[in-house]
């Protein structure tokens, strides 16, 4: 394989018999021909190369759902939790490597804890090696440096200074370390070590709910921008529709003259295609782009795509629309405006824990009844109970007689209760069941007429003055 | 001739309660079920396709609990008819307790803005909805132009707001401006009156006073909420129950007295 580097055809890649004759990466094409007079050269194709490559990343999907493509010719897979189904690591890379070389592919491979520890096996280790967890550090130390996915130079440089293998690396103190051959070095040890994270690049499945605009000019003003967002969404929808589909969330991106991409999001509580409703909700974002230059390319994907029935516009179209047709647009714009922790509809939870019993559920879900209307409740629940100061309870067990509740004195009319509600013990640990959490509610009603919703945390002990709160307020 | 000059003031009324209706020829109302309070208003009911205005005083400016759950019964008929939006400011709303009410709670839609503006933006947003029947806010004080343009959102498909005034905690209250609202009311809690021989509280009771209402007379009432905290809810009737009329005397009487000379 030759490639051309800096005006020189130099070799790129050289396979095993020609290494024998003497051959090297890099070596020029000339020297090389002199050499061997019979060398069979080859043009170098990175572009096949890479397609090759990703090609092979799909058909990894097969051992393990994350598999991510290391340029220019290796591979992780992350198989943590699949390999069980093979009957373990060793069995996997059996079958692994089995299959590949079926396909006639010339490889390396090797299992470890990190992407960084499995790669300087697979490089520089035994083909095949399998780290057991958290024993890497044995089978890395007698590797040279460049296991480290080091840059050449640095590579070089620590070569030089006589540190030959990995174990030398290992027992230098950090700071110097880093001082002498640069915080990359100290990074890429901690990152085939597992002291540090390493993020992959996952191979992403193609999308096929993708629609592209290319503009002969760059455009830059907000009118144009709101249009092509219409444009796009049109002709992604239009697809859509010819297949029977809608999806809930859309991602617009703007892709900028300078290489800058701005990305953009929307999120539907029902799959739609309307274009004009998906170009609505980005309308108020696409102030938040800055066009900079000038945008060439805008591209909209459409995720969580699923199956909508399709619905004839209707004759009598002067008829309201149902409920649910109004209101789903409306929640989408109030969601994507807001937030989605702003926009909610309570969910009635088997709980008689006053605050667990109703939680935010989506906006959408459809009706469920739950809470029990007998048992009052108050109509506004303070998220944290608000202490209650002069109390005064004369009798054990029951309400008060008067309370102060910022800055004012009530004195109750009329009460009910105690209502007991202990803590549900089933759900933490046994021991720390405590009878403190156990709250006494009472419902009281002061002297204007105002109902105060109030509890005595604990049991009543001889001696101790209890703690009174007030939880809500009813109507 | 007195009959001729009857009849050209009533068509002139209706041409007038027409022309407030945004066009739309019936405006709609819903009746409480009870003369004392339906005649106080002109179409035998509260007005709907418009907004009304809650308030309380002292301790319920900052809390706003019995506005909220009177607010809430007077729109439960409604809220059955179709969706209700609750926007919110802080979200202590609870649920459990508008159920307790008698309110359908389970289908309401809790919106928590960030702040008065985007409060009121969502509740024009919601009102202009169609399908949505009520919707409830709860701001600081809704001036002129907010509220006209609540006004114009509730006409587009004849939904009603609920705006319920509420102050943040140690907050200053704000001058209440002149408003737009069809109807401003005035909430406070009053003591409940258990049935004899029973323990407890009774029903909640409101002591409420209607402060304006656009071409109705105003009063001053005492409510109860019949339905709460029982299983034996929405037999049909209104929810809200009126117990008796209160003798407020600082009110203006309805029609000025002409005294015989």
């Amino acid at each position: 394989m030759i490639e051309q580097a800096r005006g020189t055809r130099r070799l790129a890649a050289v396979d095993r018999a020609g290494r024998k004759l003497g051959l090297f990466v890099g070596q020029k094409a000339t020297d090389a021909a002199a050499i061997a007079p019979e060398l069979v050269t080859a043009e170098a194709e990175p572009e096949a190369d890479a397609q090759a490559l990703s090609a092979l990343t799909d058909w990894c999907v097969r051992f393990s759902p994350a598999v991510a493509a290391d340029d220019p010719d290796g591979l992780f897979l992350d198989i943590s939790g699949v390999a069980h189904l093979w009957g373990g690591e060793a069995r996997l890379l059996a079958d692994f490597q089995a299959r590949l070389t079926a396909n006639g592919l010339a490889f390396r491979a090797a299992i470890a804890d990190t992407p960084g520890a499995a790669w300087a096996l697979a490089h520089y280790g035994q083909d095949g090696a399998i780290a057991e967890p958290g024993r890497q550090i044995s089978l890395l130390a007698p590797l040279p440096p460049a296991a480290l996915r080091l840059a050449p130079e640095t590579a070089a440089q620590i070569d030089r200074l006589g540190l030959k293998a990995l174990a030398q690396l290992f027992v230098i103190p950090r700071a110097p370390l880093a001082r002498r051959f640069g915080i990359e070095t100290l990074t890429r040890i901690d990152q085939a070590l597992g002291r540090s994270k390493e993020a992959l690049s996952f191979r992403r499945p193609p999308n096929p709910w993708f629609a592209r605009l290319a503009f002969a000019e760059p455009i830059s003003t907000p009118e144009d921008m709101a249009r092509v967002a219409f444009d796009v969404a049109a002709k992604l929808c239009r697809r859509l529709e010819t297949e029977g589909q809608g999806a809930r969330r859309f991602e617009l991106c703007f892709h900028r003259l300078d290489g800058h991409v701005a990305p953009l999001t929307v999120g539907l509580s029902l799959a739609a295609r309307d274009p004009a409703r998906i170009a609505k909700l980005f309308a108020p974002k696409l102030e938040t782009i800055d066009p900079g230059f000038g945008i060439e390319v805008v591209t909209l994907e459409a995720t969580e795509v699923e199956p909508v029935s399709g619905r004839q516009a209707r004759l009598d179209s002067l008829l309201e629309a149902t409920s649910a047709e109004g209101l789903a647009p409306l929640i989408d714009r109030l969601v994507n405006r807001l937030g989605e922790d702003r926009v909610w509809k309570a969910r009635a939870v088997e709980s008689h824990v006053p605050e667990q019993s109703a939680v935010p559920g989506p906006p959408m879900a459809a009706p469920l009844a739950g809470w029990d209307p007998e048992r009052p409740r108050p109509l506004r629940l303070f998220r944290r109970p608000e202490p209650l100061e002069f109390v005064s309870a004369p009798v054990p067990d029951d309400p008060p007689l008067q309370f102060r509740w910022r800055g004012q004195l009530h004195r109750v009319r009329r009460a009910e209760g105690p209502e007991r509600i202990g803590e549900e013990w089933w759900r933490g640990a046994i021991d720390e069941v405590r009878t403190d959490h156990i709250r006494d509610y009472y419902r009281v009603e002061d002297e204007a007429g105002g109902r105060f919703w109030l509890f005595r945390a604990g049991l009543y002990a001889e001696g101790v003055a209890p703690k009174w709160w007030l939880h809500g307020l009813f109507a | 001739m007195s009959g001729f000059r009857d009849e050209r003031l009533a068509a002139l009324k209706a041409k007038i309660a027409t022309l407030e209706a945004g066009g739309r020829g019936d405006s709609e109302s819903l009746p409480f079920g009870d003369p004392r309070l339906d005649d106080c208003f002109l179409g035998g009911g509260l007005p709907l396709g418009c907004w009304h205005e809650f308030g309380g005083e002292g301790l319920e400016a900052e809390t706003a609990a019995c506005p909220a759950g009177f607010a809430a019964l007077m729109a439960a008929p409604l809220a059955r008819r179709g969706e209700a939006v609750w926007i919110l400011r802080r979200d202590d709303l609870f649920a459990p307790g508008l159920v307790g009410l008698g309110f359908p709670a389970e289908r309401l839609i809790q919106v928590c803005a960030r702040d008065e503006a985007e409060a009121l933006a969502v509740a024009e947003d919601a009102l202009s909805t169609p399908g949505v029947a009520a919707v409830f806010a709860e701001v600081e004080a809704v001036s002129l132009t907010a509220g006209r343009r609540l006004q114009l959102a509730c006409e587009k498909r004849g939904a009603t707001g609920f705006i319920i005034r509420r102050r943040p905690y140690g907050g200053k209250a704000k001058a209440g401006a002149g408003s737009a609202a069809a109807s401003r009311w005035r909430v406070a809690p009053a003591a409940s009156e258990p049935e004899p021989g029973e323990f407890g509280l009774g029903p909640p009771r409101w002591a409420v006073t209607l402060e304006r209402c656009r071409g109705g007379r105003t009063g001053a009432w005492l409510f109860e909420a019949g339905d709460a905290f029982t299983y034996e809810a929405s037999d049909g009737t209104h929810p809200l129950r009126l117990v008796a009329p209160l003798g407020d005397l600082q009110l203006a009487p309805a029609q000025p007295l002409r005294r015989a000379g």
